[in-house]
Formats: C-alpha cells, structure tokens, sequence
C-alpha cells in the first residue's frame, strides 16, 4: 500500500472512460459508483453487476507441507477441503486478534490460492512469508497480486454472463460449480481461474484472470447490457450490498484487535482443529466469556447510523457502530455494531448520531437472505 | 443554470432566494449530484433561530453526510415536508420544489454579499 500515489487497476481508464467517481480505498484509486448507489444496489439484486476487484491480493501457497502450514496460520480447518474447495477463513495474531479475513481455494494436494483484502496486501505476505520462514516447512509462498485481474459477477443473472467467456465443456462444469468452489478456465487462451464466491449476498462468481485480459473480458461483459441487464457497480453499492448480507469489512468491522469470536464467524473458527496462530487466545476468550460481539442492526428512529458512532444501552456505553448506512433492498437503515455480549437479539439500544441519542434495534444477522447457494 | 439566475449562493453550495426579509433557502444540483444519492435529510422545526454559517440541519448520501449552513441568519417559517419524506426528489429538482427551509431573514443586507449565479458558477470551475 502505498498512501501517497494510490495504485490503479488495469481497468482504470475503462472506468475513467465511463465517468465513473473515483475514490482512494485501501491504497487504490477505485470507482465508488458509475451511475448511482442506489440503482446499482438494484442491479445487481434482480439482474447482473459486474465489479473490478482487482486491488484484492492473491498468493500461491505450494509444496508438500502447504497444508500442513496453512493449517497453521488460519482458522479454518483446510482438511475439509477436496480439490477445487474453498473456505472463508482469517490469520489471526498471537492475541487472537485478526490479520485478515481471507478466502483460502484448494487448487490441488499441495497447492492452495489464497485472496485477501486490497489494503492487506502487503501486511499478510509478509505475515505469510515470514511464518513460512520459521516453520521450517517446505513449503513455496507467491505473492501473485500483480498477477491476477479480478473481476466479480454478481446477480441472479451470473451464470449465463459468465459462461458467456467459456467454451461450451467449462460452461457445462461453471453450471455444476458448487458455492464457494473454483474451476480452472480458459480465457482468450490464457490460464485463469472461476469461483463461486462473492460479497453481496447475491449468486455469483469471482474471476482472476491475467492484467493483460482485464479489459477484454470487462468489455466483452458489458456488452451483455441488453440481454442480461449487466451494469458496473462500484464500491459504493459492494458496501451496501455486503452490509444487508451481513458481511465484515476489514478495517470497519474488525481489525488487528478483534477476534473472530467476537467478530461473529464461529463457523468459520475451528478450535478443535489443532494448534494455529492466535488459538490459544481464543480459547481464553471462550472460557472467560465473551464481553463483546458483533450484532446487526435496524434504526427505529430515522437517521443513518455510521463507522465510529457510539452505541448506549441502559444509559451507559455498550460499544460502537463498525458499519452503518441504508438497506436498499430491505429498506430503513442500519448496520453493524460491536456491543456489550449481554445485548440479545430483539433488545434496543441507542446510536449517537452526531449528538442526538436514536432508537435501534438488534435483529437477525444477515438482514438479507443471501441467494448465494 | 438560466432559472437560478435570480438566486443568491454560497461557497458551501446552499442556495437563496430572497425578497425583502423573506428567503427561501435550498441546496444546489450541483451539490446534490456531487453527493450522489440523497437518502436521508434531517431539518429543523420552524421557530428556530440560527446565526449566518451556523448548521441548521445535515444532507445524507449512501456514503457521506454533509452539514446544511445558513446563508444568512434568520428565523425557520417553513419547513419542505414533502423533501424531508421523498430526499431523493432532490436529485431531480434541486430549486423549484426541491427548496428545504423558509426563513424570515434578520438583516436583508446580508443578502447582498454571496455570490450570484455567474460568481457561483465560476466558482464551481474552479
């Protein structure tokens, strides 16, 4: 990351070309909306978005010990995975706070594809590589950020968009492609790679392809205007879309000083895996009982709730707002917060907006159904 | 920017429309389309009082919230229900339905110190 020239994507001018606003986010110049958040948000809930995340990281993790070292180093268990699986994970440190949160894709027995968030990039490699180095394990770690365009599908419509760049054999298998697993593809006679992931609670495929072919498939996407209502979205509409789903945002939501546990993704933490970085933390953590955890909420008052606001319950202090803004889909406005564990579900709390105290409420999380399986 | 040539602004984007000691205030489209979708607009009750820059309410897109100042003091008389329950209609008529607040103004020569519509739009070139 570098803050003083932000990065640009290979499909930079693409945006600039198409007059999209252009933002810094995570050490990146990336469009924060093209036409509108709102209508955007919509596209991609009824017909088909497609996003460049190609600020996002990517390392190759190879040898006959990547499992094993992998193992290590997350809190997911990798021995679940078949070839072709992937798995929403995190690299916690010693106090069981989190590096990052990552999608971790078994490309085969000794190699695994990992992708991590943009303004990560260069904190996890060197977290990566420098584990490596003191395990001893043989083990090959590249950082293939420079490597790898990312393109994101998402909609109801992906599918048919996505085949749309495949031959018929690799479309018949993209159909078959169970969620959260990737299928090596061929794009314009290059290696790339296709998942069934993404972060809008829609379904959806995630494409890392060669820089040199960003623009090409970009293009050839957009021209499924007509037919499949494909629009681009920009990172405006990807916070709103992940926020109704229920997904963290690094840097928001959790950070070096939150552990999964509290950050809500027990499911993705398997304790009883085996020993891993910032394990024995949380297994203090449980046995004490957590004092906070991340909770979803809906305004009962009017106002937008937003990152950093205070939350009050019982007249004293419970914690803070992570995420807030609108809920397109669902409608009203809200968020999530890291509160005081003894709020529940159903309980009202208070979210200072810039001095006035107003009424929320905790509710299920996601507040969204996802439609990604 | 032919229909807002009677209007006065400010360099904080507010627009005002002014005639004796009344004034209509509102914000212009130019600010509305920098700030993208409106969703949320939060004004004050009639009655109230606020000195010339004091905020007197915020303007709320998808991603940021921007204060609301006053372009000149004055008392609130009227209060846009209609902006207040569709903020979006902001988007598409910034001035003739789109205004926020009326106010009685404390000193009409206040007035004459924003910039008018060629000062605001050279300004906005900038």
């Amino acid at each position: 990351m570098n803050p003083e020239k932000p990065l640009k994507t290979p499909l930079y001018e693409a945006h600039v070309a198409r007059k999209a606003r252009m933002v810094p986010f995570g050490g990146w110049l990336m469009p924060v909306s093209y036409e509108s958040v709102l209508v955007e948000h919509k596209t991609v809930r009824e017909t088909c978005g497609i996003f460049d995340v190609s600020h996002m990281g990517e390392v190759r993790v190879k040898g006959q010990d990547a499992e094993k070292f992998l193992q290590s180093i997350t809190i997911n268990d990798l021995t679940r995975l078949q070839t072709g699986g992937g798995q929403y994970t995190a690299m916690l440190n010693e106090r069981g706070g989190m590096i990052d949160d990552l999608i971790v894709y078994k490309l085969g027995a000794d190699e695994f594809f990992i992708c991590m968030n943009a303004g990560n990039r260069t904190k996890d490699f060197s977290w990566i590589e420098s584990s490596c180095k003191k395990s001893n394990l043989n083990v090959t770690v590249t950082n293939e950020s420079d490597v790898w365009a990312q393109i994101a599908v998402q909609g109801p419509n992906s599918t048919p968009v996505t085949a749309s760049l495949l031959s018929p054999k690799e479309a018949e298998l993209l159909r078959a492609l169970p969620y959260t697993n990737i299928m090596p593809v061929t794009l314009y006679g290059k290696p790339a790679l296709v998942a069934r992931t993404g972060y809008t609670g829609e379904h959806g495929y995630e494409i890392y392809l060669p820089v040199s072919l960003a623009e090409k498939t970009w293009m050839a996407l957009l021209e499924l205007s007509g037919e499949h209502g494909v629009r681009p979205i920009g990172l405006g509409a990807r916070d709103t879309l992940r926020l109704e789903a229920g997904y963290l945002l690094y840097g928001n939501d959790m950070n070096d000083d939150v552990s999964p546990l509290e950050a809500g993704i027990a499911w993705a933490t398997k304790i009883d895996k085996g020993p891993f970085i910032g394990r024995d933390a949380l297994i203090a953590q449980k046995t004490k009982g957590l004092s906070r955890r991340m909770v979803m909420f809906k305004m009962l008052d009017e106002g937008i709730p937003r990152h950093g606001m205070a939350v009050f319950a019982g007249g004293s202090s419970a914690g803070e707002v992570t995420s807030g803004g609108v809920f397109p889909t669902v409608g009203g406005a809200g968020g999530m917060a890291l509160v005081s564990s003894s709020l529940k579900e159903g309980d009202e709390f208070y979210v200072d907006i810039r001095g006035t105290q107003k009424r929320a409420k905790i509710v299920k999380r996601p507040i969204y159904s996802a439609k990604t399986k | 920017m032919d229909s807002q040539k009677n209007l006065k602004f400010t360099k904080d984007h507010e627009w005002v429309d002014a005639n004796g000691t009344t004034g209509t205030i509102g914000v212009t489209a130019y600010a509305i389309e920098q700030l993208g979708d409106i969703v949320h607009i939060d004004l004050p009750e009639a009655g109230k009082t606020y000195k010339t820059g004091e905020s007197f309410g915020t303007i709320e897109s998808t991603k940021t919230v921007s204060d609301l100042y006053m372009p000149v003091a004055g008392k609130i008389t009227a209060v846009n229900a209609a902006v207040k329950k569709s903020p979006e209609s902001l988007q598409t008529d910034a001035y003739k339905n789109g205004w926020l607040v009326k106010i009685e103004i404390s000193n009409p020569n206040e007035v004459a110190a924003l910039l008018d519509a060629k000062g605001y739009d050279s300004f906005i070139k900038e």
